[in-house]
């Protein structure tokens, strides 16, 4: 069965990667494929990559508040490229108030720091239309910012 | 409990005893405080109360708003300083980058040229209060001793600190965006000039607090700290600087988190490391070189988003460790810090927290009290010995610029993260609130307004910025940017005089940072953005 295919991004200049390494390493457990763009993306950069990887699911991981003003960008560029890849945005500095604006935008679903790891693999699962088991035997592939 | 052990791993007997310390030399292997090794202290204790500099991380919005910042933390008693870049100030951008729109001031202070350094110190005496940085080192000395110059003090009065990161930082939230060899060139130039220029100032602050954020345990975070600390003073060395021109001015600004006993003797193996590599490997013969201030910061890591009121007690516990190793420096990691950057709220909770140990606990008085336990001695050499073989066996692996390059590094750092999620994730490691002792999101209401404020970012800065830019005299500007271009390319030559004096002609940091980067090859702007003509 085809892999889940996730790209993890961050967006500006938000450079602290734990989160966004740490939600890699919980997906690709669960046999997920991680495309790993990093660190200091603009919302373009991260359009370019969901249209050039293919994949299911595009995953922000935000431990600033950049992500809320890059937000509105990002789904208007999606839509302009015809692209409809649920959005997921995760990060500590998401409190619940920024998860309902968040999902009012558009975006697909919203974790702040009280989510688990399971929530997160559900939700990325339930999104890319597939809940059936996936193999994760096989090394996810690597990415470098 | 089948696996007992330190969160660094290390196996631990249900108690120890005396036969645990064996052939324990007192003199030997810990001595008196203010005695080689320096294990129990870098001071013999003075008569009457001895206290550490107690401060609060600090920087949000423009530099004057860092400055009222600053003011309200001493009128609340605070007795040293410490500030912080915004995001852009960290990676030496300047807050009217494109990339720079949505952080400017939102995560620390945003600085960028000299006016800035004038509102970040207007009315604090730079000569009497100790101004710890964490900015990028070679252009937070240049703003410092400009300002300095500016109101008539010599730089040789200067007090205060800044951070050193040229190993780690492209991979632990800091990145310049400059190659291995540039970084290690700035700090080592910093260094070198404030040796002469700014001999109170610890210009050679090893920083292990902000790369083991990342989840390194204790024996990982000093050796890394260890191997950065080592490749700096071998750079010095070979330029010739005398060892002891320099030592006694290095400190070590590092991590304390929840295992209490840990902490403490990680701390007392690493003055006891220092000195003896400083006096039996570097040749160090002045006393001074040997025995290594310590500053700390309480760990951002081990707070939780939920019920934040319990991160107060966290850093009480870890404060009360840092007080009992006896550092010279500590900073309460806020309460709010899963959030944002500290509320005033929070900054206050933080300083208090240091204040009622101080005054109130009398740990202190004594220096050194847990020395002596059988834990606590068998556990300092247990760590000595762990932090001194990982040293050993990363240098063994060769270049560090090698070792930067290719993400040897940064392997370490993710699979550290990866550890301590999966700890978080399987309940091996117990975060009250968090995987334990949970409540509902209902109920998980105590300070979390205060915790989830927003601070905007300050747009009217890059408004003011070209205002700015058009405001100054080009041609002198011009020429001191070809100064520093060219003293850049010259490696022999210090870059801190032709930065200083470009940061006077009115450079920015971003076109300063850009140039430097031109010299070493590479484009000006890491993101691609055009140069632009002065």
């Amino acid at each position: 069965m085809k892999k889940i295919r996730v790209l993890m991004a961050m967006l500006g200049l938000d450079q602290h990667e734990v989160g966004a390494i740490a939600v890699t390493g919980v997906l690709r457990d669960a046999g997920m494929e991680v495309v790993y763009a990093g660190r200091f993306n603009l919302p373009a950069a991260v359009v370019k990559s969901a249209l050039e990887e293919g994949v299911d699911v595009i995953g922000l991981s935000c431990h600033s508040w950049e992500y809320l003003y890059y937000l509105d960008e990002l789904l208007a560029l999606l839509r302009e490229h015809d692209l409809d890849v649920p959005v997921i945005v995760g990060g500590s500095v998401v409190t619940p108030g920024d998860a309902r604006i968040l999902l009012d935008k558009g975006v697909s679903a919203a974790f702040g720091p009280t989510a688990t790891p399971d929530e997160i693999i559900a939700s990325v699962r339930k999104l890319a239309g597939t809940a059936a088991e996936h193999d994760s035997s096989t090394a996810a592939c690597e990415g470098r910012e | 409990m089948a696996d007992r052990r330190t969160q660094s791993r290390i196996p631990l007997q249900p108690v120890y005893t005396p036969s645990d310390l064996g052939a324990f030399d007192y003199a030997a292997s810990s001595g008196d405080p203010g005695v080689f090794p320096y294990t129990r202290g870098t001071r013999a204790q003075s008569p009457g109360r001895t206290s550490w500099i107690q401060r609060e991380l600090s920087g949000e919005g423009d530099a004057r708003c860092s400055n009222a910042q600053l003011k309200y933390l001493l009128a609340k008693g605070q007795t040293g300083l410490d500030v912080i870049g915004d995001t852009p100030t960290m990676g030496c951008l300047d807050p009217d980058h494109p990339l720079a729109v949505h952080a400017v001031g939102t995560q620390g202070v945003s600085l960028c040229c000299l006016a800035d350094y004038r509102d970040l110190y207007a009315d604090l005496p730079l000569d009497r209060i100790t101004m710890s940085h964490s900015l990028p080192a070679v252009f937070a000395v240049a703003g410092l001793h400009c300002v300095a110059h500016e109101r008539g003090l010599s730089p040789a009065l200067l007090r205060g600190s800044v951070i050193q990161a040229p190993y780690y930082c492209e991979d632990c939230s800091y990145a310049v965006h400059m190659p291995f060899k540039l970084r290690v060139r700035m700090a080592a130039d910093t260094i070198a000039f404030c040796a002469v220029e700014m001999p109170k100032f610890h210009a050679f602050i090893e920083d292990t607090y902000f790369i083991s954020e990342s989840g390194l345990d204790s024996v990982e975070e000093m050796a890394l700290g260890f191997v950065e600390l080592r490749g700096l003073v071998r750079e010095l060395l070979q330029r010739g600087v005398a060892i002891d021109r320099f030592a006694p001015r290095i400190a070590i600004l590092l991590n304390c988190r929840m295992d209490f006993f840990e902490e403490v003797a990680k701390i007392r193996a690493t003055r006891r490391l220092f000195a003896r590599m400083m006096r039996d490997e570097f040749g160090a013969t002045d006393p001074r070189s040997w025995a290594v201030n310590i500053a700390a910061h309480t760990s951002g890591l081990t707070l939780t988003a939920q019920q934040p009121a319990n991160n107060i007690v966290r850093g009480a516990i870890q404060a009360l460790a840092l007080a009992c190793a006896g550092v010279q420096a500590i900073e309460v990691s806020t309460f709010d810090e899963a959030f944002r950057t500290p509320s005033p709220e929070a900054h206050l909770v933080g300083l208090r927290t240091q204040q009622v140990i101080d005054l109130e606990s009398n740990v202190g008085q004594v220096a050194d009290p847990l020395g002596g336990s059988y834990y606590v001695e068998t556990l300092t050499d247990d760590l000595e010995r762990r932090i001194s073989e990982m040293v050993q066996a990363i240098e063994a692996r060769g270049d560090p610029a090698r070792l930067s390059d290719s993400g040897w590094f940064r392997s370490v750092f993710q699979t550290a993260i990866e550890r301590h999620a999966r700890g978080i994730a399987d309940g091996t490691t117990a975060k009250v609130g968090l995987n334990v002792h949970r409540v509902p999101d209902e109920e998980d209401v105590l300070l979390r307004e205060v915790a989830e404020r927003k601070i905007e970012p300050s747009r009217e800065r890059i408004a003011r910025m070209k205002t700015y830019r058009a405001g100054r005299e080009v041609e002198p500007l011009r020429a001191a940017i070809q100064a520093l271009e060219a003293d850049a390319r010259d490696e022999r030559t210090n870059l801190l005089p032709a930065i200083i004096a470009a940061t006077k002609a009115g450079a920015t940091m971003g076109e300063m940072a850009g140039t430097l980067r031109r010299a070493y090859g590479q484009p000006a702007d890491p993101f691609g953005q055009p140069d632009v003509a002065l």
